[in-house]
């Protein structure tokens, strides 16, 4: 799985991480139990300090998408809680992007569409 | 046997500045990711822009290649010319010569850097990875690249032992010979295992969405690595063992003179068979390539020297010749960096030192 890091993102590069590993996960490109690289090795590969990679493993493991121990490093779930329910951030952004897109006179229907593709 | 003391130095010399030639200043910048250590971009090769590129390219071959003859010319002149302790020096020099061919190539990256703020490319700021191959790509086995250098070990310590007589074997050679040519293969082969490790563990470069694509590169990048370390090894174990062997028996200056010019044709011969797959395998991965690749030419001081404050790597792959470089900016990046230097500037002292004391020309036979 191939990881996009921009350095001049507003978002921090621990978020970027985060956010391309949960879509990873869910778009099946990490498989359940699938070993993430340790947290020396990934920062070593990307080139940015341990403590950003692992600030990134310790929010997803806060949000149940990874497991980690001392003897098998990260891991992803294997059963992902499902709550059925989109937190309020998740709304927000969700709000901004049809915003933007009806700004941007973007149909209902194309956006739908998108939603269709990424789900 | 002073003739050959120059052959071997013609061999040294010779192959080393046409490789650095050949690496440095390609004959198709156009199909390069990197030239003269900047990254390529479609923007150098539009308009006014492929016009100064052009020339900035063709301005730095055409001094490389004015460098290289020269260094090759001065070579096949100091053939003809006797040994002496101020012939030695020469050589010496021309060994560190060798480093003229650099400049021509730390300008041209310089103007071609310039040329890229003048045509307004800005860096992206964008870099791949690839989490699937992280730590998994590798290619050297290390008991294949510690064997023989353990051998290496066993041979120096025979050789002590010989020399200090506790075997009852007396060599041939004069008293320490033995010892002293063991190190100096011990001393190879001490700096061969490290080089090795450092090249199987530089960064996996991310040059396709397919994760196969970017391991199989990856990793028939690190073979090629490992292949030259591992034959390296073994040539200098063998020479060592071989060495310790003839030495016993033998006292042939000759004999010794010859080894060496053997033992340096082969481990050019290696780098050659290396480069020549490197470039192979770049070539084969070429169409596969679709990622766009880091810009980071701003961390290359004159396209040769890494220094990057924001990244955590000791060792990254080279932009000027063939092979690995450190992270100026590692703290063991600036010891290695200071070490080097000195052992350099040390050197080129120790030499015109010796010359001035009339020690070189003793060496020589004069």
């Amino acid at each position: 799985m191939i990881i996009r890091i921009d350095e001049y993102s507003d978002v921090p590069i621990y978020m970027q991480i985060r956010n391309q590993i949960v879509m990873g996960i869910s778009s099946g490109e990490l498989k359940p139990g699938e070993q993430l690289p340790t947290v020396r090795a990934l920062a070593l590969e990307i080139g940015i300090n341990t403590m950003t990679v692992s600030k990134t493993y310790q929010l997803l493991k806060q949000e149940g998408y990874i497991m980690t121990d001392r003897k098998n490093g990260a891991r992803v779930r294997e059963n992902i809680s499902q709550s059925g329910v989109i937190s309020e951030e998740n709304k927000t952004e969700l709000r901004r992007i049809v915003s933007e897109a009806r700004l941007s006179g973007v149909a209902k229907e194309t956006l739908k569409n998108l939603i269709d593709e990424f789900y | 046997m002073t003739w050959l003391i120059k052959v071997i130095m013609f061999v040294c010399i010779v192959p080393t500045v046409i490789l650095m030639y050949m690496l440095g200043f390609s004959k198709n910048p156009g199909r390069k990711k990197l030239i003269l250590g900047v990254r390529d971009n479609p923007k150098f090769h539009e308009g006014e822009g492929q016009k100064k590129f052009d020339a900035i390219v063709d301005s730095a071959r055409n001094g490389g290649l004015i460098i290289t003859v020269a260094v090759v010319i001065m070579s096949i002149i100091m053939l003809f010319l006797p040994v002496t302790g101020n012939t030695l020096l020469a050589w010496v020099l021309l060994v560190f010569a060798l480093f003229l061919v650099a400049v021509p190539y730390g300008k041209g990256n310089t103007e071609l850097k310039n040329l890229k703020r003048q045509l307004g490319i800005t860096k992206s700021g964008v870099t791949y990875t690839d989490i699937t191959s992280t730590n998994v790509v590798h290619a050297l086995k290390l008991p294949w690249v510690i064997l023989p250098n353990a051998l290496a070990l066993i041979g120096t310590i025979a050789a002590v032992l010989i020399d200090l007589g506790v075997t009852g074997v007396t060599a041939a050679a004069e008293k320490y010979a033995l010892t002293t040519m063991s190190l100096s293969f011990l001393f190879v082969s001490v700096i061969l295992v490290p080089l090795a490790v450092m090249m199987d563990n530089t960064r996996n470069m991310v040059i396709s969405r397919d994760s196969n694509i970017n391991a199989n590169y990856n990793r028939a990048k690190k073979k090629t690595w490992a292949d030259i370390f591992v034959a390296m090894s073994w040539v200098n174990t063998l020479c060592l063992i071989a060495y310790d062997i003839v030495l016993v028996f033998t006292d042939s200056e000759a004999g010794v003179y010859v080894g060496i010019v053997a033992y340096v044709v082969v481990l050019m011969a290696i780098v050659i068979i290396g480069v020549i797959n490197q470039n192979q395998i770049e070539r084969r991965y070429e169409r596969d390539t679709e990622l766009e690749l880091q810009d980071d030419d701003d961390n290359w001081i004159l396209g040769m020297f890494y220094y990057n404050k924001n990244d955590t790597r000791l060792n990254v792959e080279k932009r000027f010749g063939y092979g690995g470089t450190v992270n100026l900016a590692h703290p063991a990046g600036k010891v290695i960096g200071v070490v080097s230097l000195l052992v350099l500037v040390g050197s080129v002292i120790l030499i015109i030192y010796l010359n001035a004391t009339g020690q070189l020309d003793t060496s020589a036979g004069v």
